[in-house]
């Protein structure tokens, strides 16, 4: 029988890991040359939220979602909250996606992140691109929005298994 | 579907939502990109970004070694054939020569303009998704960096501008971004005319000069530089090249497609100008065209 304070101990261990990995993908989201092929560089904050809302259910995603595009919304100098809004529905979704309709494994991951990262860049293009009127949409959208998806969705197992990690270490013994 | 809306935790992930729209409300009506919750953690980053930073440029050098070994081995043995010859010539001028181009490349801005301030700053960030290829640097209020101070590089070719300034860093719209335009002038024949970014040129590393009279003398390879009219961007600023000229879609004048003196996308060093004579006073107003600072919510990471 698990103690409560053991208990606590145990999640707290959980969620401060995930913190770690969160800011760690943050870092390297915004590290100037890292792993960039041309303009296109992967995303590192949405995998990390995704597999936690993968790992832990809707809610906790969602709200873990949260931060994480808080972290976005900060580190890429946007309007605070934008981002946020945009990661947690995403991860509430994608939880309950895969609660009711697919099962959790790396292939489904790594589709279930690359149509996320899609869906939040395409809506990103949308309000920060297509409807400012600059020249050009098409030619950015696929070369940057679609290889950014692809490339993210590629870096997205390295995610999961970091998460997943973190939640076996930390997962009740009983 | 009824008991589902009325969970608490759905209730809470509701509330979770009104409070981020809030801030970001919040941060819009005062101006601002950023609440005081994001600047206590954008300190908190600071000094894993240095890190994580300082790393990627070791990595890439180490990488980019050993991937041009023949390129390099080439240079190697034209270097030392050049060095042959070098050892016929003065020692004492080849010194004072190779002293006098480090020199120059380092603290050329210091010595053309004794009478700015400046801060040097470290690019510790950039977003995968900045289109105009703004960064964070790792100076901030802390170092005298305030919002509207101009940015330069190493060999003081005008980067862009400071749009945010918190404790530890600061936000810089570079001079790609159709949201910052300086009023310039082509080096040769005086003739003026408003810089500002376009996203049809951006990718390609390219900026436009624009207004410039139909018949203008300037010609490809021009030099443009700042005006420093209006007292918001100091004067005779290098910015780069003129690489093509084309007529503007009105067909009243001209626009030049400037090649900036560097490349901005590639930035990992620069230097703030925090004061110089003839800066504007808080609260004063600039002439529209000397120089604008483009307002926060147009101007973040996507301008």
């Amino acid at each position: 029988m698990e103690t409560r304070q053991k208990r606590r101990a145990r999640l707290l261990g959980k969620w401060f890991c995930y913190g770690c990995v969160l800011v760690l993908g943050g870092v390297l989201q915004t590290t100037p040359g890292l792993l960039t092929i041309g303009n296109v560089k992967p995303v590192f904050i949405l995998p990390v939220c995704l597999a936690v809302a993968v790992a832990e259910g809707a809610w906790a995603g969602a709200a873990f979602g949260a931060v994480g595009g808080l972290l976005w919304d900060l580190t890429a100098g946007r309007t605070a909250g934008l981002m946020a809004i945009g990661v947690l529905l995403l991860c509430f979704g994608a939880a309950i996606l895969l609660e009711l309709y697919l099962r959790a494994n790396r292939t489904n991951f790594l589709l279930l992140a690359g149509v996320g990262c899609l869906a939040i860049l395409s809506l990103d293009f949308l309000f920060n691109y297509l409807m400012r009127g600059y020249a050009r949409p098409a030619e950015r959208f696929l070369s940057v929005v679609l290889p950014t998806s692809v490339f993210t969705a590629a870096i997205s197992p390295l995610a999961w298994w970091l998460i997943l990690r973190a939640a076996a270490r930390f997962a009740s013994k009983e | 579907m009824k008991d589902f809306f009325s969970t608490v935790k759905f209730k809470l992930l509701a509330g979770l939502v009104v409070v981020l729209a809030g801030m970001m409300a919040y941060a819009g009506a005062n101006g601002r990109l950023t609440a005081a919750p994001q600047e206590l953690l954008g300190a908190v980053m600071l000094p894993f970004q240095r890190i994580s930073a300082a790393m990627s440029g070791g990595v890439s050098q180490l990488v980019d070694k050993y991937t041009r070994i023949d390129a390099i081995m080439e240079e190697n043995e034209a270097l030392r054939q050049e060095n042959a010859a070098l050892r016929n010539q003065l020692v004492d001028y080849d010194r004072v020569r190779q002293e006098n181009e480090s020199f120059q490349s380092r603290y050329n801005i210091e010595r053309d303009h004794p009478e700015y301030t400046y801060a040097s700053g470290f690019v510790i960030g950039r977003d995968p998704l900045e289109q105009f290829f703004g960064f964070t640097i790792d100076k901030g209020t802390r170092d005298e960096v305030e919002r509207g101070d101009i940015v330069v590089s190493d060999q003081g070719y005008l980067v862009g501008r400071v749009i945010e300034a918190n404790l530890t860093s600061a936000k810089v719209l570079t001079i790609l971004s159709p949201s910052l335009n300086a009023a310039g002038v082509v080096s040769r024949t005086r003739d003026n005319g408003i810089l500002t970014g376009d996203s049809a040129y951006a990718p390609e590393g390219l900026c436009l000069f624009t207004n410039l009279s139909r018949d203008t003398l300037a010609t490809v390879g021009d030099q443009i530089i700042t005006t420093g009219l209006g007292g918001v961007f100091p004067p005779d600023i290098l910015v780069g090249t003129i690489r093509e000229l084309v007529p503007e879609s009105s067909g009243k004048s001209t626009m030049a497609v400037v090649q900036p003196g560097v490349e901005i996308e590639s930035l990992t060093h620069v230097f703030v100008i925090t004061s110089y004579d003839g800066e504007l006073l808080a609260g004063q107003e600039s002439t529209p065209d000397a120089g604008s600072l483009p307002a926060p919510d147009a101007s973040n990471g996507q301008e």
